[in-house]
């Protein structure tokens, strides 16, 4: 049955391609997008685009690039090129005419093109990364017969699935074949490289090597999937996305407590948890109905933002700020495109205009936290006795509420404090000051103004507040410093105590007042941090406080281990967004509700416009960009280059891709098929022909192909920073495979950390935390651990969508001479000394454990020279043997191996993914 | 036939547009600068696409040396920041009429408007603590703060209408070494090495000597290479420890056996070559031998024990000892060597007045004591060995300080002080291609405003670059979509500071 299609399958491309080329003779049609686009932007949109209009002209999107210009000419007539301005200006030889201006000329066939293109009507095509994503067919391979099974055919027999049928569809026209399968030592090396960050164990190596089973890859692909180094590995890629560090950024640079997020992303990636909720949940977790603690922890995406805790800074600028940094890290990591331009004006070269940015930004603007050296939101976590108190609250209040709604509100402020007033808000100052630019602070006799508060039904504040002063007291008065006085109380004895206080009731929205009596100390400040206006607990008196009030503020009182979150603001606390003129802060123009760009499906109408319809709206099967992005950055994570080689970009200024219908043809299988499950998606490639290929290289193909851009040959790139690290823990023995937690500090040198302003120090951490996996390590902003650095890593101050590799001597000098290395080549020779007896025999075992494969003959040669000619050394000087492995019976022959294992960790081979 | 047509027009675009990280440089560079030398850049198209050998890495020698867009007055650069920024009342800008003010409400008209850092109501003005005359024979004001810089006086131009966005230290900083206040941004230093290139294959090509106990508030991000490769970025020379990190060998390893072993690497590795060809190993060889190099270059540059007695002396610096000075000293042999860019840092210029060391009448003063006769001393040593010419040095901090008292939090300090200030600040250069003996620009009577020609940090960039050869518009690097370069969108070059 099968063949019998296949025949008249193939009649049928016979005669279809027959057609097509037939006809192309004489349509020849030029193509907007692979074609006119490029020209456009090369040498037009610089003056006549997104930035500038000059002449009132821009080429940016259809509709101006078909009006006329201010000269009332239309530059673009569809279907008759001469007389479209356009190509008069072209062709001019008067210089102050000519276009492009002060440039070079087009080159005739360029401006052919350009004539053909208005000729055959000009049409508009969208840019192929905007255009919805649709299956492409997959492409036959082999000869005719051989797909029925008549012959055999190389083809056939190397392709493993789909994605080497559209390689090879690539590589047929330039006359190239595809590279063999590496052997099975260096395969099963990169790929444990590549899904978990670690080398394969030796028992590991010799299990597969021993598995003459057919599926013996794919088992050994399973397991490394299944591996909870699997998470840890992506983790540490998502890390760079999401610009996580465990400092805040900026002058002080003081520590922040975010490594659960951290740790919920590896158990995201470990549990496969599929890409679409993955998004949803780390952009919106807390929209989620009845989010849990997980889901809020992955909001922490976004609260990797920098705050400035510097004295003096302005909030609200670091908050905008950080809000805009939201903005562009969205459309970087899901979209592949450089948003940030529109911050400032309509995009140069892609289709989304100054406005849209601003739409969007709404979106993430209503966020609560503000630049508050608190971080708050925070979501606590109660410990122990703490934790019980809040059961028993929890308890309570479900006996007591009339309405869910109303114990969830109450949990809600007990686990995040939220909703709040941040003092800095407060105005009309007298006697009063914004204390170091952060807290409101009053004197005697001053006061200040809490604009515009709901007091209906509101019959508590709760404050959090803190003071020197003696025997000062506070009034809080309505509508005016003299008004009616809703509140008098003593100010509290230390600083930062949260307080709760029954208000008389009031309803409607009233301004209300802060005055401080404080005579016996009149310049001490009463400073306060927040405010919030609550209703009353249940069967509490409404005037009054109860005994559940006492309880409440005891637990608000504990200081619990706690981790930013993102949390929004509703009602009063909702922010209008308005447009930012040329991207300045200060200067605010017209107001614009959330949307999505129109340059985009729009967004479905039961999403809600929030973020959590922003992140349902990305995920969703008709948005053109999120999967294709995703894809390529996987891809690109295991072949080093991005199917579009420019992750960062895949709009018009982003290189094309290599293999468009495979990029779209992954996309869809991701969304479709595989229902975004990471996990499939990366062993489809692992399991491809063409990712098993060996990436050896001929001159002629080097010559053909130097970037593997057509993948006739594998991978072959420098392990990335925290691979090199774990790598030389790994293979050496040393390497902790202790899973989540805080941050730790392994050795670095002193003197890394001189942050001003800030007490903190880098404080060695003990025992297998030393040895932890490069991930775990405590990531400073200002100054990140030197030999990440200088891998290559970067220092997580933006989001980072791809580390450029690079290839310095430093880095040599990293893995020569770092305490880190020379331990590891310490340990590396102690294991070798009992594998063997002779120096060959060590060295070789050394080398296996290592490399997972023999050393050549002509290699070994080079290393035993070695040994041999410092073991004389050492033999002369066993002083320096000592110091060496700092161990006074060290042994010249322990001291000549450690050199040796030291040189081995150097080797390119080494700190190679082959 | 019409796919394979337009596959092949395609790949022809390809190459067109390709961007790898290095071929992204820059329009302006010379093409026969850097044609032959970054070979992985692909902005010349197709042509040297064949000489081309990886995408992966900066193979073919980033650092190489390489002409500037046109003649260059300076070569190098010793670039001092006096980080806290140092007040230009009581050093440079004299302003007699402050003294009248001085104890005296700040006018209400100063203060309309206006953010501080710190000063909060009205402030009291302050008066110039230092003593003030004329020196050289160009009658340039320096104050009794600096006795030793007044001696050559007539090698500086004084820029006096400084004037910049930002009043916070950190994001000050950042715009006066990348020019942009947020982090992520290319320095100074890192742009003058992509533009040129290094001098000297034996040691980095931008080097940063920080003093003062602090690094500066923006941390190392002001001597980053943002998105440039990291090869560009400053390399910190410390003065404990290893001046390089881990450029010692372990204990117990000596030259020679280091040697054996890098031998024992190339070698291994030229064979891994023969058999895959992967060109990066031909550029990982390479720098193993530099890093051998470097690790006897580095020590030698960073050990002052065998300068003479008498320049030890002339700029006061202990040899057992990190300090400014020796950082002065050390910059000298750096320059001498070759380094294209040297940094200095000095953190502690800071004076609020919030206490005595942060204090106008005894910080400042302290500061000035332990780095005038080093700042003197340098620019006399690089004078008398032929070296001033084509070096140029610039001195300043990343704002000025506020003719009012600071006031802060509305409490009377306890010391003199001055708040940070955008409007008004002086800077300083001398050497490559700089007039001597000039002062350029003019604040108000009070020094609250720069009020003649005005200079913008961008301006002072375009300037600096400007004498390295560089059209500041054209030194630019194609990132996220769009090129990128130190000036931002602004920056004019100061024309009458030329010599």
């Amino acid at each position: 049955m099968k063949p019998q299609l296949l025949v008249v399958g193939g009649l049928a491309v016979v005669v279809a391609l027959t057609l097509s080329s037939f006809l192309g003779i004489f349509e020849d049609k030029v193509d907007f997008n692979t074609q006119i686009k490029p020209l456009l932007n090369k040498n037009c949109i610089a003056c006549h685009g997104g930035v500038k209009k000059a002449s009132n002209y821009s080429l940016l999107f259809k509709h101006e690039a078909l009006a006329p210009a201010k000269s009332g000419k239309l530059a673009i007539v569809p279907g008759d090129a001469d007389a479209s301005e356009l190509i008069r200006r072209l062709t001019l030889t008067d210089h102050d005419e000519r276009m492009p201006l002060e440039a070079p000329p087009l080159k005739p066939e360029e401006i052919e093109l350009l004539r053909k293109w208005i000729d055959q009507g000009a049409e508009w095509g969208d840019h192929w990364a905007y255009q919805s994503v649709e299956k492409p067919d997959v492409p036959n391979i082999g000869t005719f017969w051989s797909r029925l099974g008549i012959v055999e055919n190389d083809e056939l027999n190397w392709a493993k699935n789909e994605i080497d049928h559209f390689v090879l569809d690539k590589l047929k026209p330039e006359g190239l074949k595809p590279s063999p399968e590496a052997d099975k030592a260096t395969l099963i090396r990169r790929v444990s490289l590549d899904l978990t960050g670690l080398p394969p164990t030796e028992k590991e190596v010799a299990d597969f090597l021993a598995d003459n089973s057919p599926n013996a890859y794919e088992k050994v692909v399973d397991r490394l999937l299944a591996s909870p180094a699997y998470g840890e590995r992506w983790t540490g890629m998502w890390l760079d996305l999401a610009r996580y560090a465990d400092t805040k950024g900026y002058e002080r640079d003081p520590g922040r407590t975010i490594w659960r997020y951290r740790d919920w992303l590896i158990k995201a990636f470990n549990q496969d948890k599929p890409f679409d909720q993955f998004t949803v949940e780390q952009l919106a977790g807390d929209l989620l109905p009845d989010p849990t603690d997980d889901q809020l922890v992955a909001t922490g995406f976004h609260r990797n933002t920098m705050t400035n805790d510097e004295g003096g800074t302005q909030d609200e600028e670091f908050r905008v700020a950080a809000v805009m940094d939201r903005v562009n890290t969205t459309w970087d990591v899901w979209q592949g495109t450089t948003f940030g331009c529109v911050q400032c004006h309509t995009h140069p070269y892609d289709p989304f205009v100054h406005e849209e940015y601003y739409k969007y930004l709404a979106f993430f603007n209503n966020a609560r936290d503000e630049d508050v050296t608190t971080e708050t939101p925070t979501l606590r976590f109660y410990k122990k006795d703490d934790s019980l108190k809040v059961q028993a609250l929890n308890n309570w209040l479900k006996g007591h509420v009339k309405q869910p709604r109303q114990a969830q509100e109450v949990m809600k402020f007990v686990r995040i404090t939220e909703p709040k007033i941040n003092s800095h808000d407060f105005d009309q100052y007298v006697n009063a000051s914004l204390l170091d630019a952060k807290f409101f602070g009053v004197q005697d006799g001053g006061s200040g103004r809490i604009k515009n508060i709901d007091l209906t039904g509101k019959n508590r504040l709760i404050m959090q507040w803190g003071t020197k002063a003696k025997n000062a007291v506070l009034t809080l008065h309505q509508d005016s410093p003299t008004g009616p006085v809703l509140l008098t109380t003593p100010t509290p004895g230390g600083r930062d105590t949260t307080m709760i206080f029954a208000l008389p009731t009031v309803s409607g929205h009233h301004d209300l007042y802060v005055t401080l009596n404080s005579p016996e100390t009149p310049k001490d400040w009463v400073q306060i941090k927040w405010v919030s206006f609550q209703p009353a607990l249940p069967d509490q008196p409404a005037t009054a406080l109860g005994e559940m009030d006492l309880k409440l503020a005891e637990i608000l009182n504990t200081r619990p281990e706690s981790t930013p979150i993102m949390q929004d603001g509703t009602g009063d606390l909702a922010r209008k967004t308005h447009i930012f003129e040329r991207g300045n802060w200060l200067v605010k123009g017209k107001e614009v509700k959330p949307d999505v760009p129109k340059s985009l499906p729009p967004m479905a109408k039961e999403l809600p416009k929030n973020r959590l319809g922003l992140a349902k709206w990305m995920v969703s099967r008709e948005h053109p960009l999120t999967a294709r992005v995703a894809v390529n950055r996987f891809w690109e994570q295991l072949f080093g280059t991005g199917i579009v080689e420019t992750v960062e970009d895949v709009g018009t200024q982003g290189i094309p891709p290599t293999h468009r219908e495979l990029l779209d043809w992954l996309a869809v299988d991701f969304m479709e098929t595989d229902h975004w499950s990471v996990k499939k998606l990366l062993k489809k490639i692992v399991v491809s022909a063409t990712y098993r290929q060996h990436s050896y290289v001929s001159p002629e193909l080097l010559a053909k192909d130097p970037y593997n851009k057509l993948l006739a040959r594998g991978p072959r790139v420098r392990l990335a920073a925290e691979q090199v690290r774990d790598q030389a823990l790994a293979v050496t023995g040393l390497l902790s495979n202790k899973l989540y937690g805080p941050s730790v500090m392994p050795p670095q040198p002193d003197g890394i950390w001189q942050s001003p302003y800030s007490g903190e120090s880098w404080k060695l951490s003990e025992g297998e935390d030393r040895y932890r996996r490069a991930l775990y390590t405590y990531w400073k902003r200002t100054a990140p651990y030197p030999s990440m650095i200088t891998f290559d890593s970067p220092s997580r101050e933006f989001c980072q969508l791809r580390r450029l590799r690079t290839n310095t001597p430093l880095q040599a000098l990293v893995t020569l001479n770092d305490p880190v290395y020379v331990e590891a080549a310490q340990r590396l020779a102690e294991t070798m000394t009992l594998r063997g007896k002779t120096p060959e025999q060590q060295i070789q075992a050394g080398f296996r454990l290592v490399m997972l494969r023999d050393l050549t003959p002509k290699k070994l040669a080079v290393l035993t020279r070695l040994y041999r000619n410092t073991e004389a050394y050492y033999r002369q000087h066993p002083e320096d043997a000592h110091q060496l492995l700092s161990c006074e019976d060290a042994t010249p022959q322990l001291a000549a191996l450690t050199v040796t294992a030291n040189t081995m960790l150097n080797l390119d081979e080494v700190i190679t993914k082959e | 036939m019409n796919k394979l047509l337009k596959e092949l027009q395609e790949a022809a675009l390809q190459r067109e547009t390709r961007r790898h990280f290095l071929h992204t440089c820059t329009t302006g560079l010379g093409a026969m600068a850097l044609g032959s030398t970054l070979t992985s850049c692909g902005f010349f198209g197709s042509k040297e696409e064949k000489t081309a050998l990886s995408t992966s890495s900066a193979s073919g020698e980033p650092m190489t040396p390489r002409p500037s867009q046109f003649s260059p007055k300076a070569k190098r650069v010793i670039y001092i920041h006096m980080a806290g920024s140092p007040s230009q009342l009581e050093l440079f800008d004299y302003k007699p009429e402050l003294v009248k003010y001085h104890g005296k409400d700040c006018p209400q008209e100063l203060l309309e408007g206006k953010k501080f850092a710190f000063i909060r109501g009205v402030p009291k003005m302050l008066g110039p603590q230092g003593k003030f005359a004329q020196h050289g024979q160009s009658g340039a004001w320096i104050s009794d703060y600096l006795p030793h810089l007044q001696t050559v006086a007539d090698e500086i131009t004084f820029i006096k209408s400084m004037h910049t966005d930002q009043f916070n230290h950190a994001p000050a900083q950042l715009l006066m070494h990348t020019g942009a206040a947020r982090l992520g941004r290319p320095s100074i230093g890192s742009w003058v090495t992509y533009g040129l290139g290094s001098e000297n294959d034996n040691l980095p090509g931008f080097i940063v000597l920080a003093s003062g106990g602090k690094q500066p508030d923006a941390g190392k991000s002001v001597w980053g290479s943002g998105f440039l490769p990291t090869v560009y970025q400053g390399v910190q020379c410390r003065t404990d420890g290893d001046p390089v990190l881990y450029v010692s060998d372990p204990k117990g390893m000596n030259r020679d056996i280091r040697k054996q072993t890098i031998e024992a690497i190339n070698d291994i590795n030229q064979q891994q070559y023969d058999d895959v060809k992967d060109p990066e190993i031909l550029t990982r060889i390479s720098q193993y031998e530099m890093a051998f190099k470097m690790q006897m270059s580095v020590p030698d540059a960073m050990d002052i024990k065998s300068e003479p007695e008498y320049i030890l002396n002339a700029y006061g610096v202990d040899p057992n000892k990190g300090s400014f000075a020796r950082n002065c000293l050390l910059s000298r042999r750096l320059i001498e060597r070759g380094v294209r860019f040297v940094q200095l840092f000095d953190w502690g210029w800071d004076t609020h007045g919030t206490s005595k060391d942060g204090s106008i009448e005894t910080g400042l003063r302290d500061k000035c004591t332990t780095s005038d006769q080093a700042v003197t001393a340098l620019l006399n040593d690089l004078k008398q060995r032929g070296l001033l010419d084509e070096t140029l040095v610039v001195w300043g901090g990343e704002f000025g300080r506020t003719p009012m008292q600071e006031n802060r939090d509305g409490q009377t300090l306890p010391f003199m002080g001055r708040d940070h200030h955008l409007d008004a600040f002086t800077v300083w250069m001398a050497g490559g291609g700089v007039k001597r003996g000039f002062s350029y620009g003019e604040t108000d009577p009070i020094g609250y405003y720069a009020v003649k020609d005005k200079v913008h940090v961008h301006d002072l960039q375009a300037t600096i670059l400007h004498l390295l050869g560089f059209d500041h518009s054209k030194l630019t690097y194609q990132f996220q979509g769009r090129p990128f370069r130190l000036t931002d969108v602004a920056g004019k070059v100061v024309k009458s500071v030329l010599a």
